[in-house]
């Protein structure tokens, strides 16, 4: 008997249930009512340039291949046969003309359609309608700005819908000019012993971890003449803006600091980010192309992001204590040579597997898993009030509802409305339905 | 690679002058891993060139008739792509007190075997091949086993404080999806 999910996350005095993070029955409740009905990030467009190219990965722990069709566009399929079920392709990416199983030989093609069944005449004399036994389509997939997404579940809003008023800040990263951003080739893919929502809410909502835990960091990268906390990393709430979505999406940034991208991802792509690239300001206007810096975000659920460090991941939910991490590199398409090697090198040294930065996010991150193994932890509410009450929705610069940068209002939205899915609630309920109260007038 | 054999190890027959090399190689090899288990990190720092190249590309699962594409291009993503400050700060980072990472420390035993020796690139230089196992523990119960092949250019340094430097390194890992948390030691 799993708790009653309505008071699992309390947005109204900003308190968590520790079991959201360990139980198996909210976790498998999780995979059916949270990532089974959101939208979650499949491909770039720029990892399937041409027909054939594919990809595989996860929605939710459902397997997927995400292929380019021959006429251009994306196709997205359970990485399952439809006989036994076997695993359809077992590399990670690749170039292909059909996918055939190798258990007995039922072959999909590009778009996941049975086009061949060995031995068909003999072996099915009794007849099988291969139109009818097809990979399992994932039910919507769209493209905004070249991020492919897909969706299970028909009667989920469109993507646009979806992104909402965090898509003004998503452009921040996506479109800062013509072409949007390219994936450099590679991938950073490691395991950590922690739920993933640990991960998610961070990126969504946290820049206050980022003194105490990256520390080490800033001491190691921060030139010995700079003091870092004043010239670097604002300790202001005031300095920055934290954003949150009804849909769950969360942002935070510092409207003035220092060089902070320039220490962490390096002089080239930090002067590129901030003011270098010259179709930004156009595209974007000034506020968002100059004045939002040291971004963390994350499009709810598990797509999270840091602009201008460039590092993109998704946190993959391997069950309640374990995800797997995917963490790419981006780079606006339009950078020149230098800056995109810059960017390269500066961010797989902060972030990703061997990341000075990202280092210590995965032992905070695994170790508040093997406390909550206790029963008394598990029964501890955990904090989230951080600015609580105090959010505003009528910043002239920033829209929608946002407080302070050190701030815990994604939070609260982002764990508002996992509990609002994972109980449930239809799309039309959860479409007029926010998450937290409203805005308590200033 | 024999007559240069002949100049530095001072051993006409080339059989014999081949084992002193050989020796020397791996003493040095075992030397590295001693000032790692042993963290003394500003020790090893000067076991590099001031060149270094210290590069760990990363892998994924590829089928045979694209096994090329299977390890990351020097151009793409890496685990590791560090120069000789790069490795500085990351030691300057572990001796900050606030490396959560890797305070409370790891524990590590890097093993070293099939040692291949060829000549290198460079004059008075050596490919150094040697397939690797480091078994890191932490703190209470966490273990992790990593394994792979290690393949450096060691450059004879008669100025070096031990004879020879590492001028460039690649690691190779026998994994694609990391079963660690972190990449917080070295290789």
């Amino acid at each position: 008997m799993h708790p009653d999910i309505s008071s699992l996350v309390d947005t109204r005095n900003g308190t968590l249930d520790a079991r959201i993070f360990v139980d198996e029955e909210i976790y498998s409740l999780e995979l059916k009512n949270v990532f089974a009905r959101s939208w979650l990030f499949l491909a770039h467009d720029s990892q399937l340039v041409k027909p054939g190219d594919y990809i595989t990965t996860f929605m939710g722990e459902d397997p997927v291949i995400v292929a380019r069709q021959k006429d251009g566009s994306v196709a997205a399929f359970m990485n399952q046969c439809r006989h036994r079920g076997m695993r359809l392709c077992r590399a990670d990416a690749g170039k292909a003309k059909t996918f055939s199983c190798t258990y007995h030989g039922w072959t999909y093609d590009l778009g996941g359609r049975l086009v061949n069944v060995p031995m068909e005449d003999d072996a099915y004399r009794n007849g099988i309608d291969k139109a009818e036994w097809g990979a399992i389509k994932v039910t919507q997939v769209a493209t905004y700005k070249g991020f492919i997404f897909g969706n299970w579940d028909p009667t989920a809003p469109p993507l646009t819908e979806y992104l909402g008023d965090f898509t003004w800040y998503f452009d921040a990263f996506v479109d800062r000019c013509e072409g949007g951003l390219e994936v450099i080739g590679g991938v950073h893919k490691w395991v950590l012993a922690a739920n993933w929502k640990f991960a998610a809410e961070q990126f969504c909502s946290d820049m206050y971890h980022v003194p105490v835990s990256h520390a080490s960091a800033a001491l190691a990268l921060t030139p010995d003449d700079t003091d870092a906390d004043e010239e670097v990393f604002p300790l202001d709430g005031t300095l920055g803006r934290q954003f949150t979505s009804p849909w769950g999406h969360g942002t935070g940034f510092f409207t003035s600091s220092g060089d902070v991208l320039a220490l962490i991802v390096g002089r080239e792509p930090g002067d590129w980010f901030q003011g270098g690239n010259p179709e930004v300001v156009d595209r974007l206007g000034s506020q968002r192309a100059l004045n939002m810096r040291g971004t963390h975000a994350t499009l709810f659920p598990n797509l999270s992001f840091l602009p201008g460090i460039n590092t993109m991941r998704v946190w993959h939910p391997k069950g309640p204590n374990e995800m797997e991490v995917w963490a790419w590199t981006v780079v606006d398409s339009s950078a020149p040579p230098e800056v995109r090697e810059r960017q390269r090198v500066g961010t797989l040294r902060t972030f990703g597997s061997a990341g000075m930065l990202e280092q210590d996010d995965g032992e905070n991150w695994s170790e508040i898993q093997q406390v909550l193994r206790g029963h008394v932890a598990r029964q501890t509410p955990l904090n989230a009030q951080m600015g609580l009450g105090l959010d505003w929705d009528d910043d002239p610069n920033f829209p929608g509802r946002v407080n302070r940068v050190y701030c815990e209002t994604a939070a609260r939205g982002f764990y508002g409305r996992w509990a609002q899915m994972l109980s449930g609630a239809s799309w039309d309920e959860l479409a007029v339905t926010p998450p937290l109260e409203a805005v308590t007038p200033r | 690679m024999t007559s240069q054999l002949h100049d530095h190890v001072g051993v006409s027959d080339p059989f014999l002058a081949e084992i002193v090399l050989q020796h020397e190689i791996e003493k040095f090899v075992y030397l590295e891993a001693l000032m790692l288990d042993d963290r003394r990190f500003e020790e090893w720092l000067d076991l590099f060139s001031d060149d270094v190249h210290y590069w760990m590309p990363t892998r994924s699962v590829r089928y045979e008739r694209e096994a090329h594409k299977e390890h990351s291009a020097p151009d793409e993503v890496a685990h590791f792509d560090e120069n000789k400050r790069g490795l500085e700060e990351r030691v300057t980072r572990l001796r900050s007190g606030m490396a959560w990472a890797e305070d409370p420390p790891s524990r590590t035993r890097h093993l070293f075997t099939n040692v291949m020796v060829e000549a290198g690139d460079e004059p008075d230089s050596y490919q150094v091949r040697t397939n690797f196992l480091l078994y890191r523990g932490r703190l209470q119960r966490e273990v992790d086993i990593f394994v792979g092949v290690r393949e450096d250019l060691l450059r004879r340094s008669p100025e070096a404080e031990h004879g020879w430097l590492v001028a460039r390194r690649k690691v190779t890992l026998d994994q694609t999806v990391l079963l660690a948390k972190n990449l917080s030691v070295f290789f």
